[in-house]
This record gives C-alpha cells, structure tokens and sequence, in this order.
C-alpha cells in the first residue's frame, strides 16, 4: 500500500516538474533587452539607406568591461574564445602610441617645412659660381648669394635634424615589424642622412675655398652633386611615405 | 502501470518546448572585414581576417555577434597601422564589436536586413536595417554587406596626412561565411 502510494507521488512529482519547465524558458527569453529589434524602427527606413541611433553614452557596454546579463539566446564575447590578454585594455601602450603619434606629428611637420629651404638651396645653389668672359669663376654678387645660400643649407640642415630627432626619438611600439611603404621611407633615410652630415660639410670647405680667391676643388667640388643626391632620395622619401597617391581632389 | 503512464506524459510535456523552440546555431567560419579611408590623396583598405563570431536563431529572432581584434586590421603599412590604433583608441578599447538582430526569417531571404550595434573606440553605435546579401556555398552561408559607419560615429579625431583630413566617412565591408553547427 505504502509503495503503491509512493509510486504514485513519484509520477506527480515528475508531472509537476515537466510542467513547471516551460515556465522557465519565456521567462530566461524574455529577459532585459538593452538592443533594439527591428520592429518599428526597420519598416520607418528604406532598405537603400540604413539609419544610425544616437551613439549610446554609457560605457558600461564596452568590450573590455564586464558584459550585462544577456538572454540566453545571445551570443557573448566570451562564447568567441578570445584570449583575455586580446580583450583587455591596455593604457601603457595607448599612452605610448599617442606619444609616437604626437612626435611623428612633429616630424611630419618639420619634414615638410624643411622642403622649402632645401629646394630654395638648390636653386640658388648654382648662382654662388657663375663663370665669365674668360671662363673664370666669378662671384656675382660674391658675398650676397654665397650668403645667402649657405644660410638656406644651415636652416635646412638644422630643420632636417629637428624633423630626424622626433622620427628618431618616437616610442617604438614592441612587437613592431615594419612593412609597407614606411620601409623604403626608413631605407632612404641611409641615403639623405648621411648626405645631410656631408653636405654642410663640403658646402664649407667650398665656402671657405671661395673665400680664399680659389677655385673650389678636391673634395669639396661634390658638394652639389651630394647636395642634389641628397635632396633627391629626401623628396623620395616623402613620396614613399604618402605611396599610393590617388589624386581625388573631387570627393570629400 | 500508473508511473509509467506519468513518467512518459512527464516526457513529452518535458519535450515539447524544446520542438516548438527550433533553434540553431551558427559559427563564423571565415571572414574578411574590411574598412575603407579616403582622402584627396588616398584610398586605403584595412581588412582583418581574425575575427570570431557566433549566431543563435531561438524562437524566430536570430542574434550574431561578431568580435575583432582592432590590431588586426592591416592596411599594408605597419606604420598607418599604429596611427589608426591610436586614432582608434585601439589599446584602450581592443576590441571592434557587432551585434545583429534580424527574423530568422530572413535567413531565407537573399537580403537580410539587420539591426546592427556596434561597440568599437569606445562607443556604442546602432544602425537599422543594414542591408546584406546572402549566399549559399554548400552547407555554409556566406554573408556581404558593407556597415555604413564614420569617424563622428565613433568620437575618435579624423586623422590627416600632408595636413589633408579623411573623409568622415568609414564604410566597414563584411565578407563572413558562417556555417551551422
């Protein structure tokens, strides 16, 4: 008897409990949505041009934070198996990488200006030897245009080492490897830089053989060829840094 | 006799949400995301392949999430790279994040239009009724459409070159095929 009564409470305890089940599932479904469906807001737009909402200010929901409670019909980031290490936020290096940006910014920026007088002393670079009658080199006016063009290489050169110091001197980020078109600009820095150290250089010697009454030889006789080499892989090294350049001027 | 009958109707009454339920589930299987910059002097892409993503279809509305690494963008230029990662805020905030609502109905469309939010810099981004097209590779769903995003969704300053600002304008295209499990 007592069995018998047991036996039967067992299959209504079992009934009960199937039937106190789907109770369960509505109620984890229905749990708080913070993403809005595509009710309403879908059938307002056009298929052609999808419309944006307000960007959400609280920054509860960022992926490095803890997640909300979700359904259990949605997804979590930590269903996608990213390592912790690739989800967390890591503030040293974003510091790191405003500082490397804020000094390239500096570099960019003095590199250009350092075109101006560079192309200017280039320019005014053959009118310090201007040849006469007799094909002696004469000084027309001497002083003013030796001047002027050797104070176009020194704000060249100083301006060049300012730019080359915040380049230089930018956080390296670890783990960086260098691919692209920042290669050929780093490679052709090989090229202009010593060329920067040498130009000055010979331009003196020439400078001070000038002065002396001589005819600038030796050495010192290629420093307009270094001085052109050197402009040359500089300008290069611009354009390889900016590479491609799809000239659109027309679109926004 | 009795707790045979009980255990068996306990049974089905256990089973039956789980049949009108109808769900599945799907996992990314490859993708292909791909940003796209432009100024008056270039045109850039930056696609990423790393990323991971799951869908659940339950009860007629289907949730897909989609996660990528900011870093793992690449442009072809290590060097544009870290500025878009600091532009981006990308050590701070390193993951680029989407969330897709749509009827699971539409997984029988060729178009599907989602409602799309987007964690990405540090903000969080809706957009509704993003149009993708669907495609049928085998057993996979294959998946492309392009997020209609910009800087100023995302609060980050728009980054120059030569003193020339990109344009506001950032379309984020999707190639992911899914499969389902």
């Amino acid at each position: 008897m007592v069995l018998k009564l047991f036996k039967s409470m067992t299959g209504v305890s079992v009934l009960l409990f199937a039937l106190l089940v789907p109770q369960v599932s509505p109620a984890q479904s229905s749990a708080p949505n913070t993403f809005p469906t595509s009710g309403s807001q879908a059938s307002q737009n056009s298929p052609a041009a999808p419309s944006k909402q307000k960007p959400s200010p609280s920054s509860s929901s960022l992926p490095s934070a803890p997640q909300p409670a979700q359904s259990q019909q949605e997804p979590s980031l930590q269903d996608l198996g990213f390592g912790q290490s690739q989800m967390q936020a890591n503030p040293a290096l974003q510091a790191r990488l405003n500082k490397r940006t804020e000094m390239l910014k500096i570099h960019q920026r003095l590199g250009i200006i350092t075109l101006a007088p560079m192309v200017a002393a280039l320019i005014t670079g053959p009118t310090v030897k201007v040849k006469g009658k007799d094909g002696q080199i004469l000084k027309v006016p001497s002083s003013t245009n030796l001047d002027f063009h050797a104070a176009l290489g020194s704000a060249t050169a100083a301006l060049y080492f300012a730019s080359a110091y915040y380049g230089e001197l930018a956080p390296r980020i670890p783990g960086e490897k260098k691919r692209g078109a920042i290669r050929t600009h780093v490679a052709l820095a090989f090229i202009h830089g010593p060329g920067m150290i040498l130009t000055p250089i010979l331009g003196a010697l020439a400078f001070n053989q000038e002065q002396n009454g001589e005819k600038v030889h030796g050495i010192a006789s290629a420093h307009g060829a270094v001085a052109t080499v050197t402009a040359l892989a500089y300008g290069a090294s611009i354009v390889a840094v900016a590479w491609p350049i799809h000239l659109k001027f027309w679109e926004k | 006799m009795k707790y045979k009958i009980h255990a068996m109707a306990a049974l089905w009454l256990a089973a039956l949400p789980a049949l009108g339920q109808n769900s599945s589930q799907w996992m990314l299987v490859q993708s292909a995301l791909t940003y796209h910059v432009s100024s008056p002097v270039h045109q850039v892409n930056g696609a990423s392949h790393e990323a991971k993503g799951k869908g659940v279809c339950q009860d007629g509305q289907c949730n897909f999430l989609v996660a990528a690494p900011v870093k793992s963008f690449d442009s072809g230029d290590s060097n544009r790279d870290l500025h878009m990662l600091e532009a981006t805020r990308g050590a701070q905030d390193p993951m680029v994040v989407v969330r897709a609502k749509f009827s699971e109905a539409e997984l029988q469309q060729s178009t599907i239009y989602a409602d799309l939010e987007v964690q990405f810099a540090g903000q969080t981004q809706r957009y509704s009724h993003v149009a993708f097209q669907r495609q049928w590779q085998g057993n996979e769903m294959r998946i492309t459409g392009s997020v209609p995003s910009t800087c100023s969704d995302f609060k980050f300053e728009r980054p120059s070159f030569l003193g020339l600002l990109i344009s506001n304008d950032i379309p984020v295209r999707v190639d992911a095929t899914w499969k389902q499990m």
